[in-house]
């Protein structure tokens, strides 16, 4: 076998990892915090595309630049939605729960598809389809642009929960909810902030993927499927193991069509995600099973 | 606080029920006289197909629209179509329940649904129910071998498809005198995908073609996809010649554009018929790199006075949008419908399917003769024809005799352009 061959899916493979791993890291947040599996990570994906895709329209700005309007976007979003669904659903099992978030999820993508059409759209950016050779291996440059703007996100996730106050609260609310009450805490208002910075990463993620995929309201479905097992693999709640999960799962889809047909790309991750559920359920990151 | 149930609050909950019931089972009353027709249509209209499922619905509501304009059916009356939406979601079970549903609501009978998976479900449950199903659009042979009374189809099967992209290959191959050595083969893996896909790779095995030729790659990968970058890199280091891809809207930018990214020679792309290379998006989103696109499709006849016709009133109400593949037939099914309420004289299902047989419908927009139907329920003209999208138009290169433009084979290379 070639091995540029090999090299070149090593690479397409890790590039879309770490975008994968700022989708799957926004939805191990809001596990990890609130216990709430979000199943409309997927259509909230789709609202940071199209809010991208919109200001490339209207004003001509790159979705590399805005990618921040559509994290603040959704911040706003993820606030209003855990204020005025999630916090009332959170004590409740968790099947009621799935109700809940895929009526979200239901609402978010048809609104999508009243504003903005079913077509999906491919908008031409100035570099779309740039590339960078490496002898016979190609660098797809939006696709590089995209992994390492997600990868500076994650570190200011990162680093907004070591150092910050909210940060600290968000995570003492996550250890423990009565103790984070008991000395103070807002504590509905961390889950607001908390859902709403979940959001924000799923959002940022959307725009970086706009010059690389055509956005349609339901776009947002398989990435939401492979987030879900990037999250298994990495760990419920762990945000290195939403990381490392995504740069896995993204080589591993990449280099496993050598040996299986392209239509069962996603046994691969599901494969893996079982395999971890019957050696290390607890995840490769997680802490106590 | 809880409240309590008391006489009053029992009478006026009983009021509203019974206002509500009134005034939505009135009309039901009314509308069983002949006065309206209803028929029953199942789109794809939400889901990764939905900008086609909205084309082919708008194509159903234009020829309804066109009937009831010139007056309805004048053998029953007068009586008005109306159509009642049904949204498949894309989904095979969706699809079943939602012609189910309109069949309730007094469906005399149901067109649709554009995807094969969905044509078989609802072509079983009309077999059972008793109810006339016009396919018109979906094209796996499977659905009209079954032996359904019930079933029939405008569009035509992949057979057909496969035979003629056979057809006008050889024809280039041969008029252009280059050598078409290695072909590589995709397709989205839904039951129209697979079938179209694997007619052509069989047919190609089957050493059908007039010069050597072997498939050297055959690709499949599942709708809604959202990354074909090692797909492609499959594709370059087959190294073939021509590339035949099966694809759905959103899955063909993506293949073109990695295409594009990968350096990928190839002497050209050429679909033996699928749905993502022809629609006004493709060619709004891709610019320069939809050029030159061979595509074998049922597409619309330039020279039919009824395509311009429809064509104008469908540009008008859709500003940017034109007549295809999709709304094309869409439009079609219906109009085989009011032709034959119109012989039928009634609504009936026996006299319907009477009439239906003896369906000789010469108003066809779309390229092929009149619509009649074989025994088992296809349509026996229906046809395909060669498109090639040239400086962002779509221009009919073949046969000839339909021919709008001279094709240009081979393409220059994506990145040449």
């Amino acid at each position: 076998m070639d091995l540029s061959y090999v090299l070149q899916l090593t690479i397409s493979g890790f590039l879309m990892g770490g975008v994968y791993s700022l989708i799957a890291l926004g939805l191990s947040l809001i596990f990890g915090v609130m216990k709430v599996i979000n199943f409309a990570h997927g259509a909230m994906l789709v609202w940071g595309m199209y809010f991208s895709y919109t200001i490339l329209k209207v004003t001509g700005l790159d979705p590399f630049f805005s990618f921040f309007v559509s994290a603040a976007g959704l911040f706003v979003m993820g606030y209003v939605i855990q204020r005025t669904v999630v916090n009332r659903i959170m004590p409740f099992h968790e099947a009621m729960q799935v109700i809940a978030m895929v009526g979200t999820m239901m609402v978010l993508e048809n609104l999508a598809q009243l504003i903005w059409g079913p077509d999906p759209q491919s908008p031409q950016t100035k570099y779309s389809l740039s590339t960078l050779w490496l002898g016979k291996v190609m660098i797809d440059l939006p696709r590089l642009f995209a992994f390492l703007i997600a990868i500076l996100i994650a570190a200011l996730v990162f680093v907004f929960l070591k150092y910050t106050d909210l940060g600290k609260s968000i995570r003492a609310s996550a250890d423990n909810r009565t103790g984070a009450l008991l000395v103070g805490t807002d504590v509905n208002k961390v889950y607001a902030v908390c859902f709403g910075v979940g959001a924000a990463c799923v959002g940022a993620a959307g725009s970086l993927l706009v010059p690389l995929i055509p956005i349609s309201p339901h776009t947002g479905f398989p990435f939401k499927l492979t987030s879900f097992c990037i999250v298994i693999l990495g760990g419920m709640g762990s945000l290195p193991g939403a990381m490392i999960g995504g740069l896995i799962i993204g080589v591993a889809e990449s280099l496993g069509t050598i040996f299986i047909p392209s239509s069962l790309k996603q046994v691969i991750s599901f494969s893996i995600m079982i395999l971890i559920l019957l050696l290390r359920p607890q995840g490769l990151f997680g802490g106590k099973g | 606080m809880k409240k309590k149930m008391n006489r009053r609050t029992f009478l006026k909950y009983s009021a509203a029920v019974g206002a509500t019931t009134a005034i939505s089972g009135f009309p039901t009353i009314i509308r069983s006289q002949p006065k309206e027709i209803l028929i029953g249509s199942v789109q794809p209209v939400t889901g990764p197909l939905a900008d086609i499922g909205i084309a082919c619905r708008r194509g159903n509501q234009m020829a309804v629209d066109e009937i009831n304009a010139k007056g309805g059916i004048k053998s029953i009356g007068g009586a008005k179509l109306k159509l009642l939406l049904g949204d498949s979601e894309a989904k095979e079970e969706v699809g079943r329940m939602e012609a189910e549903r309109l069949i309730k609501d007094g469906a005399v009978c149901i067109v649709g649904p554009f995807m094969s998976g969905i044509a078989m479900a609802i072509a079983t449950l009309c077999e059972a129910r008793g109810i006339p199903f016009v396919i018109d659009i979906a094209a796996a042979d499977v659905i009209t071998q079954k032996g359904y009374k019930y079933t029939f189809r405008c569009f035509p099967t992949v057979s057909t498809f496969m035979k003629n992209m056979g057809e006008y290959i050889s024809q280039i191959v041969k008029e252009k005198k280059v050598s078409v050595k290695k072909i590589a083969v995709t397709n989205t893996g839904d039951l129209f995908g697979r079938v179209q896909g694997k007619g052509w790779v069989d047919y190609v095995k089957a050493k059908k073609l007039p010069f050597d030729v072997e498939v050297v790659e055959h690709i499949e990968y599942p709708v809604g996809v959202a990354d074909l970058s090692a797909e492609v890199a499959k594709i370059k280091a087959a190294k073939p010649d021509l590339l035949c891809p099966v694809t759905r809207p959103g899955d063909a930018k993506i293949l073109v554009r990695e295409l594009f990214k990968q350096r990928v020679e190839i002497l050209g792309i050429a679909s033996p018929g699928a749905p993502g290379l022809y629609e006004p998006e493709f060619i709004r989103d891709m610019g320069k790199l939809a050029d030159f696109v061979l595509n074998n499709v049922p597409w619309v006849n330039p020279r039919s006075p009824k395509f311009k016709e429809i064509n104008e009133r469908f540009s008008k109400l859709y500003p940017g949008k034109y007549v295809d593949t999709n709304s094309g037939y869409a439009y079609l099914g219906v109009m085989v419908i009011a032709d034959t309420l119109e012989r039928a004289k009634s609504t009936k299902p026996e006299d319907f399917l009477e009439a239906l047989r003896k369906t000789d419908y010469k108003e066809n927009p779309m390229v092929g003769g009149p619509v009649q139907f074989a025994a088992n329920g296809d349509n026996l003209n229906a046809t395909s024809a060669m498109i090639q999208i040239l400086k962002g138009e779509i221009k009919v290169v073949l046969p000839k005799d339909a021919a709008e433009a001279d094709y240009i084979f081979p393409t220059p290379q994506l990145w040449e352009r």
